[in-house]
């Protein structure tokens, strides 16, 4: 009898330990975490301040990437309708974000500096297709709360 | 021989060669970007500097000869110091723009400068600015700013092809590439400088930021659109041919190709391509389509025989494909299915005479047998000029009804009248040697008869009949030349005589090594059983019978008589109407395949892209109409390289027996119209190439044109033939001879088929207009 209740105090006393210990857990999604200031989340296609893209779909992330993840397509733009800065631009460009390892090589690599990972990383989706990023949705990049 | 040593190796080769080269052999790479060794040394671009002992200075790899004993480093301090020194320079002015250039991932600029360039630039100044991607050509853009002028296009261009239409303008730092006189780069083989060009300066407007070097999957595969059959480099991305190149074969090729060639790849997605299959011109489902046709067969069989199916075999299938065809024939159609290919002359050459380009390399003599192979077969052109260039005593001549020389290539000009070629050369032989038997023979029927030039002929026969290594082309128009080739090569005895073929469709013997029979006398007779009611039911495979073949009269006729006309390829057919049923087929790039060129050299095509829409190669369309006939037939096995020693075909086949020519008649009437291939015009539609199809299709001599009230500009001529007429647009040009029409073959606007080669009557100009 008295070696149940002893049994039965040091559990609670351990549970009640607990409610005053710090929490290791956050209360995802109405708290957040903070991240690194570099941490690598889903991708983005910037713009210079002109609003021209940034990427000429030179297609060296497609090169880098050791997933395999990226799809470029270029074309050349009307003449007096750059889409880019230059003539050249991407018409195709899709991250395949489940194949995606966020390594950050296609950031590395690109020579304009228009792919960057941004700190977005809430990517989950109902089907794989949605899962696939496409030019639209990269050039218009979803904030964090 | 001349013994050297490089990087402690020591190496022999020939006297003249230079270091480069030799390097090469050993397996040392030596950069470079001016040299090539069809055009020759120039040392224009600084790029091979290499250390040779007892030189007080570096020396340019590519313009020195090697010497006996000599002793060279391509490594080291000072070759180092040299190379880096160049790549500043020529990087002074180039842009920083590889994320844009087509030529990023490939460019002989970037690899060397990564390899061996400095680390970065001490010229703080900026960059010289250029003309940029600048059409020098429909096909072909020029980027100044990218250039480090080497100098290949221009030397490829003015030297090699000997059509000058690129030169450096401006001195010092303002020396550019541009176009003569700015006109058009528009040279049938200016393509080739796209592949010459060691940096991005001359890109291809076709293939234009389609694709990178690591998108890409490139596949070795041979040209389909003449005869002549280049090894070319077939570049695909995401199911899309995008690009084909030049693929040099070392020893036997450059890998040079004609425009045709290099930018005629997008037939393969022209709107007019057949992508699913049609009964009566309804589309129905493939296996509809193939049930069809089971049953047709099956009907026809069942009522007259397996020998009432008629299946003729031409276009864009490989040897394998018509293998399959011929064993289903024989063990799933029955006994006695006749088989042809579809030809674009009457004539035929047995293997046995047949040549191979290597023989233009050993050549004394070229004899033009009414061939135009600017024309119908570009890169053969180019092989002559070549020889040419070699060997300036190289004896040249042009057998033709109209002037065959170019200021490319100038010929010793024999003019024959139509029909009159193979008389002129027998005639001739005949005159040289009167005892013999066989060409006592031949010119029987020639009594009392003389050629044109009858001095003329006489000296051709004495070229024919006294050079060492003669190398004749042979345009097929006329079948009996056969018989005269064949006497000529007897009596010509130990000395080299081959001959090469310019006719035909492009896999000619392939089909005639699968089996099938390559005489223009098989197609004729299966068209005549046909026109008598014997054939039932006509199989056409690729093949465009009512453009392609001589004899119009008669594939109509068929086509009008057959109760059942099958079509397959890659577009509808002339006269589509009369096919009942239409099956969309894989073409080139889309099956996996071995075709024979006009050497009788086998190469594979491969496989680069799926075929579209409901296209499906020849084998999985006999396999499943096996399964709608419920009879099995699984496809066999073949090796198109088992026994073709070298990928050559075995020359085997005896030309025919001599008999007495047709005696030429003399011609009347205004014009005579006369048909020859030209590859710009006949074959495959192409998009990229709709700037350079002539738009005035036919020739006449200016005398004529002056005559018939044609200016300058050319226009339109009205003829009439057997009762016909017809509108043909026509420039005047000093290429037609005075009273022939020249047209091109397989022109939909001037069918010259259709229209009958022979003389014809000019409607005058007034009568045109008020019609």
């Amino acid at each position: 009898m008295f070696k149940t209740v002893k049994a039965l105090a040091k559990g609670l006393g351990t549970t009640l330990r607990a409610l005053t210990e710090p929490r290791d857990t956050i209360a995802y999604p109405e708290k957040r975490r903070e991240y690194a200031p570099r941490f690598r989340g889903k991708h983005m296609l910037a713009r210079d301040e002109d609003g021209h893209e940034l990427c000429v779909g030179c297609g060296l992330c497609e090169a880098v990437c050791p997933a395999n993840a990226i799809r470029v397509v270029a074309a050349e733009a009307e003449p007096g309708k750059n889409i880019s800065w230059t003539d050249r631009y991407s018409v195709d460009y899709e991250v395949d974000l489940i194949r995606c390892i966020f390594c950050g090589m296609c950031e590395e690599a690109c020579p304009t500096n228009a792919v960057r990972l941004t700190p977005f990383n809430e990517l989950a989706a109902y089907s794989r297709l949605d899962m696939i990023a496409d030019k639209e949705e990269l050039l218009h990049p979803p904030v964090r709360k | 021989m001349i013994r050297l040593t490089i990087d402690g190796q020591t190496v022999t080769v020939p006297e003249g060669t230079m270091i480069v080269d030799a390097a090469e052999k050993l397996g040392i790479e030596v950069p470079i970007y001016c040299y090539h060794q069809a055009l020759g040394p120039l040392g224009a671009c600084r790029m091979c500097l290499v250390q040779v002992e007892k030189m007080p200075k570096l020396v340019t790899g590519c313009t020195t000869p090697v010497a006996e004993g000599m002793v060279v480093h391509t490594k080291g301090p000072a070759v180092e110091k040299g190379r880096r020194g160049i790549l500043e320079f020529l990087l002074i002015n180039h842009p920083l723009d590889c994320p844009v250039c087509d030529k990023g991932g490939e460019c002989h600029l970037q690899d060397y400068t990564f390899r061996y360039g400095p680390p970065a630039g001490r010229f703080a100044e900026a960059k010289l600015e250029r003309l940029k991607d600048a059409p020098v050509s429909e096909l072909i853009l020029i980027d100044q700013e990218r250039c480090v002028l080497c100098q290949r296009c221009v030397r490829f261009l003015g030297e090699y092809v000997g059509e000058p239409q690129l030169m450096l303008k401006g001195r010092g730092v303002e020396t550019v590439v541009a176009p003569v006189d700015d006109r058009p780069v528009d040279s049938r083989f200016s393509g080739n400088i796209i592949d010459l060009c060691p940096v991005g300066a001359l890109t291809s407007a076709a293939y234009r930021f389609k694709a990178r070097p690591w998108n890409q999957e490139r596949h070795p595969s041979v040209c389909p659109h003449c005869p002549v059959g280049c090894p070319v480099t077939v570049t695909a991305r995401e199911e899309h041919v995008v690009r084909v190149e030049g693929r040099p074969i070392p020893e036997h090729d450059w890998g040079w190709l004609c425009d045709r060639g290099r930018f005629g790849y997008d037939f393969a997605v022209a709107p007019s391509r057949l992508l699913s299959a049609r009964v009566a011109g309804r589309v129905v489902p493939e296996v509809a389509a193939v049930r069809h046709l089971a049953n047709l067969v099956r009907t026809v069989r069942e009522q007259h025989g397996a020998a009432a199916i008629g299946v003729v075999v031409g276009g864009q299938h490989s040897a394998e494909d018509a293998f399959y065809l011929r064993h289903f024939a024989e063990s799933v159609l029955g006994e006695g299915v006749r088989l042809a290919v579809s030809q674009t002359v009457k004539g035929y050459l047995p293997l046995a005479l047949n040549g191979t380009y290597d023989d233009i390399g050993v050549a004394d003599a070229v004899v033009l047998l009414g061939s135009d192979p600017y024309r119908a077969a570009p890169v053969l052109y180019l092989k002559l000029r070549e020889r040419w260039r070699r060997d300036p005593q190289l004896v040249r001549w042009g057998v033709g009804v109209r002037p065959l020389s170019r200021p490319t290539l100038p010929l010793r000009e024999l003019r024959v009248g139509p029909q009159e070629m193979a008389a002129t050369v027998a005639w001739g032989l005949f005159s040289q040697r009167p005892d013999d038997e066989g060409l006592r023979l031949l010119t029987e029927s020639l009594e009392g008869w003389q050629p044109r030039d009858p001095e003329g002929a006489r000296a051709l026969a004495a070229t024919l009949l006294d050079s060492q290594h003669l190398v004749l082309l042979w345009d097929g128009k006329e079948p009996w030349m056969e018989a005269v080739l064949g006497v000529l090569t007897r009596l010509r005895g130990e000395k080299g005589t081959r001959v090469l073929p310019t006719f035909g469709p492009p896999n000619l013997r392939g089909f005639e090594w699968a089996g099938i029979p390559a005489r223009w006398g098989a197609l004729e007779d299966l068209l005549q059983a046909t026109v008598r009611g014997e054939v039932r039911l006509l199989w056409v495979l690729g093949a465009d019978l009512l453009r392609e073949i001589p004899d119009y009269a008669l594939a109509a006729q068929a086509l009008e008589r057959v109760e059942h006309a099958v079509f397959e390829g890659l577009f509808p057919p002339e006269g589509s109407e009369r096919f009942e049923l239409w099956l969309p087929g894989a073409g080139w790039s889309e099956e996996p395949g071995t075709w024979a060129n006009l050497e009788g050299r086998l190469r594979s095509v491969a496989e680069a892209v799926p075929p579209p829409g409901e296209a499906r190669p020849v084998k999985s369309l006999l396999t499943a109409l096996a399964r709608a006939l419920r009879q099995p037939w699984t496809p066999p096995e073949w090796n198109p390289y088992l026994g073709a020693e070298g990928g050559l075909l075995p020359r085997e086949g005896e030309p025919t027996a001599p008999a007495r020519l047709p005696r030429p008649e003399p011609t009347a009437g205004d014009l005579y119209v006369w048909g020859e291939p030209e590859v710009f015009v006949g074959g495959y539609p192409s998009e990229n190439l709709r700037p350079r199809r002539p738009s005035l299709l036919g020739e006449i001599h200016p005398v004529d044109a002056a005559a018939w009230g044609i200016g300058e500009d050319g226009g339109e001529l009205g003829i009439e033939r057997f009762g016909r007429r017809w509108t043909v647009t026509v420039r005047p040009s000093a290429a037609a001879a005075p009273g022939m029409l020249i047209l091109p073959l397989g022109a939909a606007e001037a069918p010259v088929n259709q229209i009958g080669e022979g003389p014809a009557s000019v409607i005058p100009r007034v009568e045109v207009e008020r019609r």
